[in-house]
């Protein structure tokens, strides 16, 4: 997957470019709105990281010139947040907006969702090493054991099943979780993540349930590093 | 018009009001004289030719007219302007007196029988553009012979008398609407001075010296109210900028912190080579430092965005039970993990903004919680009435000490700093729940007793 990434900070760019890099994907660069633009219409990306604040040529000017050529899904990043924005944003063609900070992780799970393109399939069953959860009936067996566990821990459980491999912030757990859009300033998803896990990973020898710390949390077989 | 100021408008205002009104006396007077001047003239001709025509009654013949010249003339001789013409009936000129030296025209005749009276007098311009009155009668001598007699006088004095009373009423009403101009501006002037001293205490007011106000005793009864609300005004200000000027202060303080454990962390990570485990944990723990920076800037641009005046509110009704089971869901298991029980009582419908209603109930629940011994329970109660909706949290603890309970809302007051969990608790969790409560037109209020019950109430009154 090849991806541009135009961001006129330094230090921003460097690091967008080395962990999109390091997560998988091709990354090239752009300092300007301007080399942005010659670049999303000479070369084929994928998806575009589209800075709105930039030299030369505003972000917003980039993406409708962009549109009246070519429709690559693109994500604009800014530090103004706006609904105003989020709306102009959203109305000239971007396909998702991201406001400064935002965890990593996160702008990771939006680009996957951009570049997976249409709603995800539903599955009935997901498997993740001897776990097993069924969607339709809401039941949880590990190792063929039952698991007994409260809706939201289902809804916890699953989330991180759809995603596995996937790193989640607290932020989107809350989000999906508990449909909660703003930080309450409390430990909640890491008291529930602390309780699913009792329930999950404490009895066995392999951990499903992995905290990637300062991250998130993430559901796979095996360590990370 | 809208550009002149006060001062000239109102001046301009009065000398209209002053020429009007004297050149309404002007003209009532003016015309009054000349009539009287004129009625004096009208009758003295009258009366001349009525005398005439009995004298002429009396004389024997035409000879007689002549021969009484002397007689009948002084009848006119009172008068400079007057003139008499006497003719016999085939033209002849019997007396002439002329003295203005008029030309007499040849005026239609009063019959001898027929009553002189003003209303036979005659006016006309003569050919040397001097106007004229005359009246002509027809008289009988007593030898049967008829006469003419013709008196006529030049008005040309009276015009130019009228004519030196109207300038002079001209020149009379010029200069009062000049004094009047003059003496209005300068009253006005004094009138207005107290809008000056008010324009020139405000001139003082500025962003540092707020607490300046406009000295109500010194203003006319007229003023007062407004240099009250404009004082009231001030004091709005003032205490919007004191507040603003505190948060900027508060919110650069409280950056200090995770920016100092940021750089200090980070120094004495670098003083000497690590393990990569220390590393990691220097890392993890700057950006547990730059999540709450992120806390901080999103929760100050809340308010701030809630503050301004275009931030519109999305009300739906809705079932605020269902609402708190939901978010006493999202607490649960943190107030397990603290041995705290939730408890949520009665059924109400709510209009309010969903989004904005779960962040206040969330904000006092997570303080809530933050202050509930573990054993107790935080007990939401939910009352409905016809003019509102209040939701109370209740709960045990070390309390609220009497001098915090009127601060708690206040923008980055924690009651209790040197708490472990400060570096969570951003401090203005309880100052988004009153914004929020404003937004709604509703409030939020706190009882506490010291080691007793803590209790916060918000009020969400019904719209409409």
């Amino acid at each position: 997957m090849r991806l541009l990434v135009v961001e006129d900070e330094a230090k921003t760019r460097e690091y967008l470019r080395k962990g999109l890099e390091e997560s998988g994907f091709t990354v090239d660069i752009a300092n300007n709105g301007l080399d942005g633009l010659h670049l999303a219409l000479e070369e084929n990306y994928d998806l575009v990281v589209l800075d709105v604040m930039l030299p030369a040529l505003e972000g917003w000017d980039v993406i409708k010139r962009l549109r009246d050529k070519k429709n690559i899904p693109v994500l604009f990043l800014t530090a103004r947040d706006q609904i105003e924005d989020r709306v102009r944003g959203l109305e000239l063609g971007g396909d998702d907006y991201l406001i400064k900070p935002f965890a990593f992780v996160e702008l990771l799970a939006r680009i996957r969702t951009l570049l997976r393109r249409g709603p995800a399939r539903e599955v009935e069953q997901i498997s993740v090493g001897d776990l097993e959860i069924d969607v339709i009936r809401r039941r949880v067996r590990r190792a063929g054991v039952r698991v007994d566990l409260t809706p939201r821990e289902f809804s916890l459980l699953q989330l991180l099943a759809n995603r596995q491999g996937e790193v989640l912030s607290r932020t989107q757990i809350a989000s999906y979780v508990w449909d909660m859009n703003f930080d309450s300033d409390t430990n909640v998803v890491e008291v529930a993540i602390r309780r699913l896990r009792a329930k999950i990973d404490d009895d066995h020898a392999v951990k499903l349930i992995h905290t990637i710390r300062g991250m998130g949390y993430v559901l796979e077989v095996g360590e990370r590093g | 018009m809208s550009r002149l100021s006060l001062n000239a408008r109102l001046a301009l205002l009065f000398a209209s009001i002053v020429t009007f009104c004297l050149a309404v006396v002007g003209t009532i007077l003016f015309n009054a004289l000349s009539r009287q001047i004129y009625a004096q003239d009208d009758l003295n001709i009258v009366l001349s030719a009525r005398h005439l025509r009995r004298l002429a009654a009396e004389m024997d013949d035409l000879a007689a007219v002549r021969e009484h010249q002397a007689r009948l003339v002084s009848l006119v001789l009172g008068d400079a302007a007057l003139a008499l013409k006497i003719d016999s009936s085939d033209g002849t000129s019997l007396i002439d007196y002329d003295p203005p030296h008029l030309p007499l025209m040849n005026l239609a005749a009063t019959p001898q029988n027929q009553r002189i009276v003003t209303e036979h007098l005659q006016r006309w311009i003569s050919a040397e553009d001097v106007p004229m009155r005359g009246i002509a009668t027809l008289a009988t001598l007593r030898d049967g012979s008829a006469v003419k007699i013709s008196v006529a006088r030049s008005m040309q004095d009276r015009a130019l008398m009228l004519e030196q009373y109207r300038s002079l009423i001209w020149m009379t009403e010029g200069s009062a609407v000049l004094i009047a101009i003059v003496l209005s501006l300068l009253l006005i002037r004094r009138a207005l001075r107290p809008l000056q001293n008010i324009a020139d205490s405000a001139r003082g007011i500025t962003p540092e010296r707020l607490d300046a106000r406009i000295d109500v005793q010194r203003a006319p009864t007229e003023l007062h109210a407004l240099a009250v609300s404009l004082n009231a005004m001030l004091l709005r200000l003032q205490q919007g900028f004191d507040r603003l000027w505190q948060s900027t202060t508060d919110l650069a303080h409280d950056l200090r912190t995770p920016i100092g454990n940021m750089r200090g962390a980070s120094e004495v990570a670098l003083t000497r080579v690590r393990s990569a485990p220390e590393y990691q944990a220097l890392l993890v723990s700057n950006i547990e430092e730059c999540d709450r920076v992120t806390r901080m800037i999103e929760s100050v641009l809340f308010l701030a965005r809630a503050e301004s005046p275009h931030f519109a509110l999305k009300r739906t009704t809705f079932d605020a039970s269902e609402e708190l089971h939901r978010i006493g869901e999202y607490f649960e298991g943190l107030a397990a993990e603290g041995g705290v029980d939730i408890s949520i009582r009665g059924e109400a419908r709510i209009n309010a903004e969903r989004e904005l209603f779960r962040r206040a109930i969330s904000n006092l629940l997570a303080n809530a919680l933050r202050f509930t011994p573990a054993g107790a329970t935080i007990v939401i109660t939910v009352t409905a009435s016809s003019a509102g909706t209040s939701i109370a949290v209740q709960n045990a603890g070390t309390g609220i000490a009497p001098a915090d309970v009127g601060k708690i809302f206040e923008r980055f007051y924690r009651a209790d700093a040197s708490r472990t969990d400060s570096g969570m608790a951003s401090g203005l969790g309880l100052a988004i729940v009153k914004t929020i409560m404003d937004l709604h037109g509703g409030r939020a209020s706190v009882q506490s007793e010291v080691g007793g019950l803590t209790t916060f109430e918000l009020y969400f009154p019904a719209p409409g």
